[in-house]
């Protein structure tokens, strides 16, 4: 539940300020290079490469580079986590047993 | 079981009844795999009976420990299953837990190549999602919505 509830937390942190949510309805429309992305924003590079930070670290968006140019692309599944809650419970449990499969059948092996 | 609300997993594991319980009752086990790493989990209560308390933390620095789970077993069956909700805490207080309230009950039976593994969680009725989506969606989220559905609009279904 935790594990659920961080991740809420990170996603709403990361929503929680209208450039961060500009940007993730901008890369709606498809990925976008940082320089595109602050040109259009009445703030300084450094500036809005803290919000890009934020959403990355949030798992709201994926940045990659090429040569000198750094390009955005949403995370759509992570969006996802605030509106599919069953699916994410699900998911939560299906790890959960994962783990527990794992700890009980390394046991096995090393007993035997 | 309802789908809209509740999930059930199954599954073989291929481990004796005996091991997995004990992942279940054993405090040092069942920290070992409760919460998903690089997270580590300190387990306060395990207290696996009718009535008695699951009280776990989360840490992810391994210095600070932040509240987990603080749930209540309703039903011990020795051996085959466990039932808790986190909609009464440890101290029988109903709670309002956050996200979602829920029951998960566990069953274990024997099987040819192990243990029989179920899970059913049990949700809250409508009023729980009714809660989460106000949580996501009210105040000062309200945009949202107009984003998931601008992102669905543009890139397919969500």
């Amino acid at each position: 539940m935790a594990q659920y509830s961080a991740q809420l937390d990170g996603v709403f942190v990361a929503l929680a300020d209208p450039t961060r949510r500009w940007v993730i309805r901008r890369l709606g429309h498809g990925p976008t290079s940082v320089g595109d992305l602050a040109r259009e924003l009445p703030m300084t590079l450094p500036s809005f490469m803290k919000h890009v930070q934020t959403l990355e670290s949030n798992g709201l968006i994926h940045t990659t580079k090429s040569g000198r140019v750094r390009t955005c692309v949403l995370n759509r599944e992570r969006l996802a986590v605030v509106d599919d809650w069953l699916a994410e419970q699900r998911r939560i449990w299906e790890e959960r047993t994962d783990r527990l499969e794992r700890l009980v059948t390394d046991q096995q092996e090393k007993q035997q | 079981m309802n789908p809209d609300l509740d999930l059930t997993i199954a599954r073989v594991i291929r481990a004796p009844r005996a091991a997995v319980w004990s992942a279940w009752t054993d405090p040092s086990r069942f920290a070992k795999w409760w919460i998903p790493a690089p997270s580590l989990c300190r387990v306060d209560r395990l207290d696996v009976r009718p009535g008695g308390a699951l009280v776990t933390r989360l840490s992810d620095d391994g210095v600070e420990f932040v509240p987990h789970l603080d749930a209540c077993f309703l039903v011990v069956d020795d051996h085959e299953r466990i039932v808790f909700t986190n909609v009464i805490d440890s101290a029988w207080r109903p709670t309002n837990p956050s996200p979602v309230p829920m029951t998960a009950e566990i069953t274990m039976t024997d099987h040819p190549d192990g243990t029989d593994y179920r899970v059913i969680v049990r949700h809250g009725d409508p009023a729980a999602r009714d809660l989460h989506e106000k949580i996501g969606f009210a105040d000062g989220w309200g945009s949202v919505t107009a984003q998931l559905a601008g992102v669905a609009e543009s890139q397919g279904a969500l």
